[in-house]
């Protein structure tokens, strides 16, 4: 209950976002019908809805994320909610909650004018939907955290940001490594795997962080600023071991080379 | 409120921040008995925010802790806030939403809300209801944040500069709100404040923080009682040694005369000499703490 009331909050503070969703919608069918190349409305339709909704999705998550703590305590405006009979848990997971629903639902308040009035209803694939909707909130999740998490060193400004750069950097250093030995042993499908792997740890690394950003940071930005870099230097190391375990084992599997096969006729 | 009686409203230990090299609290103690009114008064940087910040479990001390009302506030934060009224040095609610989804949102929070009193107060202060708290003006913004905190009838009021930015009329009714909730209630009030003037006759104790560390803390009636002027006519000034017996903080000499501020014994002796010039007065709180802080009084110290 006190998280939907953190939700709310949020939604209340941004609900601007709807309108901005709605405008940019009909500027794309005003787009689309006017068209000077012609060509088929549907697919133009289709095209732009899906296209600028994902990019739409996923800039407002990003911005959330950049601004639902850090703005606050940058202004010292994240004490009201401290201030309240609040769990910090609550109110991270009201802020993400709302962050994720807000860049989701504004996605499709841009997508309904093209859809609807550029006649793309009478043959909505309800499979392919779901699979964008989905597209949006997975993505929508991954940079509402991620930028959440880079804000707040950002905004601290203080020398452990080296620390942050030397992570991301070693990351980046050790998924390239890895995805190398995969392609050089021919496993091509297990090194889109292993990313898989390496997306989820690190996604659920950057939840971690963000929850004790506010968890046991709280008001103090420099403090949350080492709660976040210390998460994530565990979480992405974690996450590059997790990746190593699962390239030796693939490759370590590989089937055995046809050398003792051979062939004789069948004996009768 | 009973059961809690046995415990200071706050209970301040050895407090100490830190910002890497910087020592901004430096192993501050103090309490705060239940029904007290204490006033925290510094100067800007003498560390009243961080010692805030840590009193409301915002902010992780370097060393030390604080407990309000018998509870660690940094590991028992969210239920002490059930029982803690706040109002921050700046306006802190989302600029977009209006007061009346202000306190709709807090009434939601708490289990008991005085909806009487929060309309009484508003009509009191006139706060328009549904303009958005970012369009208020300072005064509305700080009333409505007194309003907020007073709502659950809080056991402990903690109010970081309220009067802050304020003009008189508004000034004035924010204490005239405080004192009607002292008389009704009896609420534990913790402020801090640059008013010196409007909370004197407020406070019970006051405690006074320069350079991170609590100068002085006590009750206003034996500090002001410890503390006395001795002013003399041009010329006449007291000799050191005559001074020293009572410690005094800051001497001043000028065209008109001349005066020490000191801390200890009974200056009044002083008058029993042959020295009709010389007069002992009470000092304000104001003057008080202008002795103890100000840049004279280090040289003078």
């Amino acid at each position: 209950m006190t998280t939907l009331a953190v939700f709310r909050r949020e939604w209340i503070g941004r609900r601007n976002v709807f309108l901005l969703g709605l405008a940019m919608g009909f500027i794309q069918l005003i787009a689309i019908r006017f068209d000077p190349d012609g060509g088929s409305v549907h697919d133009k339709a289709a095209f732009m809805a899906m296209g600028t909704g994902t990019l739409f999705a996923w800039v407002v998550a990003a911005l959330f994320g950049a601004t639902m703590v850090g703005r606050d305590l940058e202004e010292r405006r994240f004490s009201f909610l401290l201030n309240q009979p609040l769990q910090t848990g609550e109110i991270f997971a009201g802020k993400v909650a709302a962050g994720i629903s807000l860049a989701v639902l504004s996605a499709i308040l841009l997508c309904l004018p093209p859809v609807l009035l550029g006649g793309l209803w009478r043959q909505l694939p309800l499979k392919e939907v779901s699979r964008i909707v989905g597209l949006w909130l997975a993505g929508g999740t991954v940079l509402l955290l991620l930028f959440h998490a880079v804000s707040i060193q950002v905004r601290s400004r203080s020398s452990w940001l080296v620390l942050d750069l030397a992570t991301w950097a070693g990351f980046a250093w050790g998924a390239r490594l890895l995805s190398r030995r995969l392609i050089g042993g021919g496993a091509f499908e297990e090194m889109l795997q292993l990313w898989l792997v390496l997306l989820v740890v690190v996604t659920l690394g950057l939840a971690v962080a963000g929850y004790l950003q506010v968890a046991e940071g709280r008001a103090d930005l420099h403090r949350s600023h080492r709660w976040v870099s210390v998460t994530l230097a565990t979480s992405l190391g974690l996450a590059l071991l997790i990746g190593w375990v699962q390239a030796t084992w693939v490759l370590g599997h590989r089937p055995a080379a046809p050398r003792t096969l051979t062939a004789s006729p069948r004996i009768r | 409120m009973t059961s809690h009686q046995a415990f200071p409203a706050v209970d301040c230990r050895n407090l100490s921040v830190r910002y890497g090299r910087i020592q901004a609290l430096d192993q501050a103690s103090f309490t705060v008995e239940p029904g007290q009114v204490y006033a925290l008064l510094g100067r800007n940087g003498s560390g009243k925010t961080s010692l805030v910040r840590c009193l409301l479990g915002h902010q992780k001390p370097f060393a030390g802790g604080v407990d309000l009302l018998g509870q660690d506030v940094w590991s028992r934060r969210t239920e002490l806030m059930r029982r803690v009224g706040v109002v921050a040095e700046e306006p802190d609610a989302p600029p977009a939403m209006t007061p009346r989804q202000l306190l709709r949102f807090c009434a939601g929070l708490h289990s008991r809300w005085d909806v009487a009193g929060t309309d009484a107060r508003l009509t009191r202060f006139r706060v328009p209801l549904d303009v958005p708290f970012g369009k208020l003006s300072r005064g509305q913004k700080a009333q409505l944040a007194l309003t907020l905190a007073l709502g659950p009838g809080p056991e402990l009021l903690v109010l970081d500069d309220p009067t802050l930015g304020l003009d008189p009329v508004a000034r004035r009714e924010v204490y005239d709100e405080l004192l009607r909730e002292l008389a009704d209630r009896g609420t534990t009030i913790f402020i801090t404040t640059h008013d010196l003037a409007g909370i004197e006759g407020i406070a019970d104790r006051v405690g006074i923080l320069h350079g991170g560390r609590l100068l002085l803390d006590g009750s206003l009636e034996e500090l002001k009682a410890r503390h006395r002027r001795v002013s003399w006519a041009p010329f006449r000034a007291l000799r050191p040694e005559e001074l020293a017996p009572y410690a005094p903080l800051r001497v001043r000499e000028g065209g008109l005369g001349g005066e020490a501020v000191v801390s200890q014994g009974d200056p009044t002796r002083l008058l029993d000499g042959d020295r009709p010039d010389l007069q002992v007065q009470a000092l304000s709180l104001e003057e008080l703490f202008v002795a103890l802080v100000g840049a004279e009084s280090e040289v003078a110290s």
